[in-house]
């Protein structure tokens, strides 16, 4: 399974820097070091983040509908990005646009895991990740547009449907490290994961340590979806679709999810990027499509499938 | 051309803008968008009622220094009716809903289009100086621009694209197409969406930006993507390029000065 991923993941490695707007096939080389490797880089990084962020929640909360995306960490990871990034902060120290993003994730997902251990049913804690995701949403939408620059409305598209399109190397290497940070530390979390889908009471009268668990998870998750949002925007359903995919297969144990999620994640992000080139390719295009179109086109389906399934 | 020529038209248009005299006020005329904003002050500042908020923003508006004294108002029906204006200028697409109250309400309002060309430049500057009752100005206007025009180097053969916030061309029928025309160069671009990618595969000669905001969007900090250095740039104030007016030939003057 693993190997098979990596295969996958190096095949498309290779596709992505050989197709674009510009054509097929081997291109000038400042296209290729420039625009490509680092959108490559960047959907590979959000993609991982994005999947395992999905297997630790939906472990943590023993919910299969939990996402950053749909809770609404990724909104307010978005939110805090949008604040640094148009007030100029970024501009003038560029380590505060992931950082803000990681502290918006990170109050978003201290929130909702708190709710959680209150919350009566699974349900309601989805209903209370839909409030914060909305409440999220609309205040992106004032913040944009009380910023300063003109453009910043428009932008909203992106904040909210994410894209890596025109990134450079620089934005790369600032949301790399806590992308990588945080899928290292919900990979290491298997053992407690494990512990809590037995249920957290039997879990604590086994002796181990779930308040730990839940506060690595909420960590964990701010750094990569937060990261992510902050440079990439808020792509949906990423996190949500890949554990699901695999459960089937891999069966419900959140340990045998972590690894396997991270590394579909970044299958399935690098594909949607290249649909949305191809799409450029071959459809007369005012502009690149937001790539959460496309992830949200492929998620939302599957979204549905899920919740007939889950009503039987 | 040098960049001495260029300061001399700059200075002539500048000249004009600071030569006005305040007579009788006339007419009160209020302008709701950024480019009729440019002309009423360029052709009749003494009759200013209320200008839109952009027209203060250095960064859009070629204006921006005298619009500072200038009063501001709105682009709202409410905020327009208060000043009691006998006049209010538009564009024909923005603010709509509030030209079509004010024009329910029967005030008289006048929908300018956004010239193209330098042809039709002359010919709304007119239209509007007529209107206004300052033809003599606008003579003196068209004529600085004209001069400015008339000393650009002709038909040099080289590609320039002037690449917009969002990746977007200027293509050859927008102004910034025509003010590519009077600097000397071919468009290279068929306008519309063009991106990164498709631009530096097939580079121009020289790229045109419109000069950075003081302020960071997702847009515009586009044009600082390093995959662009590669390529001679020349930066124009956007103010220049964003509206159909006499500016427009400063644009031309500075991307063909050498």
């Amino acid at each position: 399974m693993i190997r098979l991923l990596l295969l996958g993941l190096a095949v498309l490695f290779a596709a992505s820097l050989l197709v674009g707007a510009a054509g097929l096939g081997v291109p000038a080389p400042v296209i290729l070091w420039q625009l490509r490797l680092p959108r490559t880089l960047l959907a590979l990084l959000v993609g991982a983040g994005l999947g395992v962020s999905g297997a630790a929640l939906q472990g943590a909360l023993r919910n299969p509908l939990a996402d950053p995306g749909l809770l609404g960490i990724s909104g307010t990871a978005a939110l805090g990005a949008v604040i640094a990034f148009y007030w100029g902060l970024a501009a003038s120290y560029p380590p505060a646009l992931p950082l803000a993003g990681m502290l918006g994730a990170g109050i978003g997902a201290a929130a909702l895991l708190g709710f959680a251990g209150r919350a009566p049913t699974s349900a309601s804690l989805i209903l209370a990740g839909i409030g914060l995701s909305a409440a999220a949403a609309a205040l992106l939408a004032f913040a944009l547009a009380l910023a300063p620059n003109p453009y910043a409305l428009s932008e909203l598209t992106f904040w909210l449907l994410g894209g890596v399109a025109d990134r450079t190397l620089s934005e790369c290497a600032l949301a790399a490290p806590p992308i990588l940070l945080g899928t290292a530390l919900l990979l290491r979390l298997g053992t407690g994961l494990d512990a809590l889908s037995l249920g957290e009471e039997t879990a604590a009268s086994l002796g181990l340590p779930t308040g730990r668990t839940m506060r690595r998870v909420a960590l964990g998750t701010a750094l990569a979806a937060g990261a992510s949002a902050a440079i990439a925007g808020g792509v949906g359903f990423v996190g949500l679709v890949v554990p699901n995919l695999l459960r089937p297969r891999l069966g419900e144990r959140p340990a045998a999810l972590l690894l396997p999620s991270a590394l579909t994640g970044a299958l399935l992000l690098l594909a949607a990027d290249l649909l949305v080139r191809i799409a450029v390719l071959a459809l007369p295009l005012n502009a690149e499509p937001p790539l959460g179109v496309l992830t949200a086109l492929l998620g939302a389906p599957f979204l549905v499938l899920l919740a007939r399934h889950l009503g039987r | 051309m040098s960049g001495a020529w260029l300061r001399a038209a700059a200075l002539a248009l500048a000249l004009l803008l600071a030569g006005w005299v305040p007579g009788e006020a006339a007419r009160r005329v209020v302008s709701l968008d950024l480019c009729t904003d440019q002309m009423l002050v360029l052709l009749a500042p003494q009759e200013i009622a209320g200008l839109s908020p952009l027209a203060r923003d250095p960064a859009f508006s070629a204006v921006a220094r005298q619009a500072a004294h200038l009063p501001m108002v709105r682009p709202s029906a409410e905020a327009v009716l208060r000043l009691h204006p006998d006049l209010v200028l538009a564009e024909p697409y923005a603010a709509s809903l509030a030209v079509a109250a004010l024009r329910t309400l029967g005030l008289h309002v006048l929908t300018l289009p956004d010239p193209q060309t330098f042809a039709a430049i002359r010919a709304e500057t007119a239209r509007l100086a007529h209107v206004l009752g300052v033809e003599t100005r606008a003579a003196a206007v068209i004529a600085a621009m004209d001069a400015t025009l008339a000393g650009l180097p002709r038909a040099a053969g080289r590609r320039a694209i002037v690449l917009e916030p969002h990746g977007f061309a200027a293509g050859p029928h927008s102004l910034a197409g025509a003010v590519l025309r009077a600097a000397g160069y071919r468009n290279a671009a068929r306008g519309g969406w063009l991106g990164l990618e498709r631009l530096l595969a097939h580079p121009p000669d020289l790229l045109v930006l419109p000069e950075a905001p003081g302020t960071p969007s997702l847009a515009t900090d586009l044009l600082e993507n390093p995959a662009l250095d590669t390529i001679p740039r020349r930066t124009v104030p956007a103010a220049w390029l964003i509206c159909g007016s006499p500016f427009a030939a400063l644009a031309a003057a500075r991307i063909a000065a050498r």
